[in-house]
């Protein structure tokens, strides 16, 4: 199987437009949970959110996704310095779970208080997941094989190993992959219905956390073959060299209390890249900040790489979950770590949970030399997916 | 590189419902075109009520489907079992009425068991749960090929040893916004349905050895998105001695696509489609490529022009194309077991 490295990234989250905002703030272990200004919150337990803050870019005419999804998919591939030629035959995956929802909820709303119509067709076909991978196909010129993923909160994460497969099976040389999601109506009420936010900023791995907050971004990888990018002379930030994907087909919404599915999930990716657990110094965790789900990913991390066996933090507790877009910019996230060798902090962490037996890195970011690292991600439907980077050897 | 073969088929329309036997014995009969609706209780036999308390609608399907194509293959889960599912909707109902519960009564009017529905991935995770599929599982979101698509990437991964076997279906169901809405826009011509169709893809040397029964071969699967020149589908087939074609396109891409078919693989193959008579839906994507390999089987291609009546084609060899509005299309190598 061919190497799979990392040549482009491409981010817009929370702090803002770009790779270089993304990491000051994460670095600076900055939360970007505020007042959720896009919708409405009135009578809602929750009214905070991570928005990405405007100017957005791009075209008003197109959905608020589209929009973080242009800006994040443009930047990727300008870092990697691909040109039109190599955009034609490059494939596309994108991981997404809301679509255009925001704007066609504004519509539903207004046809359920008004009686009015949606003011195009455009508007409507820009409705579905689907929609951002043809917006992008079509913007940059992406000629091969392109499909799009849903495996919810796991999608961005799932969109890049599925990029990798493609590479590695030798189907394509280079692939634009990622995950992008805005704010909706449906997601904020959905999980406020299902009493999984925190009214405050969200503290995952704490003693005290009390659920999860919601974002919004997009993140993209440009994936190349390691002998097209050392042939080309490209900049090569890390290798890809495994990951999982599992399913642990127990409840919709509730994980497997023994993390069965999450290890499996962390041990195929490290079989894949042919590491041992000894090896990984930093894991970028799901961690949403609910009870549940921090207690039972500590349990899965313990059984794979031993209590205390490697350095825990969750980018969450600064840009909020921002849904199909957190397996990607956590993924990049985990990337950027391994290249300046600094762990970004767990913010708001101040009294850490004895039941997870980490160092979860409370508000500060840690230097340490780091040579592999993993970002796992975890979905509704018990959709698991550990992605594993190793650091670039020039 | 496995071969890859199809071991078990699950249909549930208003068409046709069950495994491939009863696919045969559909498409072997002359037939109009059919109602787009299934009927209530089409699914009862395969999802107990307990089960179907808790599910939604387009749920029932994919699991009644997916139950069917098992059975006739006789896989047994545990052994490794991946999901890969197709949808151009997803459970839009429950979305439906999870914003109508917040319109009509406020946050209070909110249901916390339906918005995991809201999520696309619905299907596949119930679908895990009631099969037992612990591995790889994908819901792929596409206009018009979804149900193609799942079929390429299951291939693929069972080709490549990602996983033991797979389950790859599609499903959608009929919503009664979306239809009116295309019917706002005059998009209303081709015709819709709804239901779900699987196949269990597995490797031929694993299929052969525990005795299975082998329903035809995918040789060949690859999805590009949409070439700007005619040689654009014959570079994604690469598939020589083509006897017949299934494909489904609407009647807007027909005339493109017979351009491009033709220039890749000469006019001499009859081309057969279904949607115009049992509507277009992500299912019927995968129930096309398990009529593609009983065709490369039976020597027998359901001709469609108007209504349907067999003709008589050389066995062997069968293409299923599909091509999106959006512009991915999906290709599909079928031949004979």
């Amino acid at each position: 199987m061919k190497q799979v490295v990392v040549t482009g990234l491409g981010a817009v989250s929370p702090y803002g437009a770009g790779v270089a905002e993304f990491w000051k703030g994460l670095a600076g272990g900055a939360c970007a949970i505020r007042d959720l200004t896009l919708i409405e919150t009135d009578g809602f337990r929750c009214r905070l959110a991570a928005e990405v803050p405007e100017p957005l870019g791009g075209s008003a005419r197109r959905t608020r996704a589209d929009r973080l999804a242009i800006a994040a998919a443009g930047e990727a591939l300008a870092d990697a310095g691909l040109g039109a030629r190599d955009c034609a035959a490059a494939a596309l995956v994108v991981g997404a779970v809301g679509g255009g929802m925001l704007e066609a909820e504004a519509w539903y709303w207004r046809t359920a208080r008004a009686g009015t119509r949606p003011a195009s067709l455009s508007a409507l076909r820009a409705v579905l997941p689907s929609a951002h991978a043809e917006t992008l196909g079509s913007r940059f010129g992406l000629g091969g094989p392109r499909h799009t993923v849903v495996t919810a909160c796991s999608s961005g994460a799932v969109a890049l190993a599925e990029a990798s497969e493609l590479i590695a099976a030798g189907v394509v040389d280079v692939a634009l992959a990622g995950g992008v999601d805005a704010i909706t109506r449906i997601c904020f009420m959905g999980f406020n219905a299902l009493k999984l936010l925190d009214p405050a900023p969200c503290r995952p791995f704490d003693r005290e956390r009390r659920g999860m907050s919601i974002g919004e971004g997009a993140g993209f990888m440009v994936l190349e073959t390691e002998a097209r990018a050392r042939a080309r002379g490209a900049r090569v930030y890390a290798t890809l060299a495994g990951h999982g994907m599992t399913t642990d087909a127990f409840h919709v919404t509730a994980p497997e209390p023994e993390g069965d599915g999450m290890v499996r999930a962390m041990r195929a990716a490290l079989a894949g890249g042919g590491i041992t657990p000894a090896e990984v110094q930093y894991a970028n965790a799901h961690g949403t900040g609910t009870p549940q789900n921090d207690r039972i990913e500590a349990r899965a991390l313990a059984r794979v790489f031993g209590e205390g066996g490697l350095l825990v933090s969750s980018s969450k507790s600064m840009i909020g979950h921002t849904m199909a877009a957190a397996g990607s910019l956590e993924a990049i996230a985990t990337v950027l770590a391994l290249g300046h060798d600094l762990v970004p902090p767990t913010a708001n962490l101040a009294t850490p949970d004895p039941d997870v037996p980490f160092d979860c890195v409370p508000r500060t970011a840690r230097a340490t030399r780091l040579r592999c690292a993993i970002s796992n991600s975890f979905g509704f439907g018990g959709q698991n997916v550990t992605l594993l980077f190793r650091r670039s050897v020039a | 590189m496995a071969r890859v073969v199809i071991t078990g088929v699950g249909v549930v329309s208003a068409a046709v419902s069950g495994d491939s036997a009863a696919l045969g014995a559909f498409l072997a009969a002359p037939f109009a075109p059919a109602a787009g609706a299934l009927g209530a209780g089409a699914v009862a036999v395969l999802v107990d009520p307990g089960e179907s308390r808790r599910l939604s609608r387009v749920c029932q399907f994919t699991i009644a489907a997916a139950r069917l194509a098992l059975r006739e293959s006789g896989l047994d889960p545990a052994a490794g079992l991946g999901l890969v599912v197709g949808t151009e909707f997803g459970d839009l109902a429950s979305t439906h009425a999870f914003a109508d519960g917040f319109l009509a009564r406020g946050p209070g009017g909110l249901s916390a068991l339906l918005f995991p529905n809201t999520v696309m991935n619905t299907m596949v995770a119930t679908t895990a749960i009631a099969v037992g599929a612990r591995e790889l599982a994908l819901t792929l979101n596409a206009p018009t090929v979804a149900g193609e698509l799942a079929v390429a990437r299951a291939t693929a991964a069972v080709a490549s040893g990602r996983v033991p076997a797979v389950l790859a279906g599609g499903v959608d169901e009929l919503d009664p916004v979306v239809e009116h809405e295309l019917k706002r826009f005059g998009l209303d011509a081709e015709r819709r349905a709804e239901g779900a169709a699987f196949l269990v893809l597995e490797p031929r040397v694993a299929a052969e050895a525990r005795g299975a029964p082998v329903l035809g071969e995918i040789s060949a699967a690859a999805w590009r998105a949409l070439p700007a020149r005619p040689w654009g589908v014959g570079r994604t087939c690469r598939a020589p001695a083509i006897e017949a074609v299934l494909e489904a396109a609407d009647e807007a891409r027909d005339r493109w696509e017979e351009q491009v078919l033709g220039a890749a693989l000469g006019s001499a193959a009859p081309v057969s489609t279904l949607g115009r008579l049992l509507g277009r839906h992500a299912g019927l994507g995968v129930l096309r490529v398990a009529a593609g390999a009983w065709t490369a089987r039976s020597g027998l291609l359901p001709a469609t022009d108007g209504a349907a009546r067999v003709e008589r084609v050389r066995p062997g060899r069968g293409l299923v194309h599909g091509l999106a509005r959006g512009g991915t299309h999906v290709a599909l190598v079928v031949d004979a077991a």
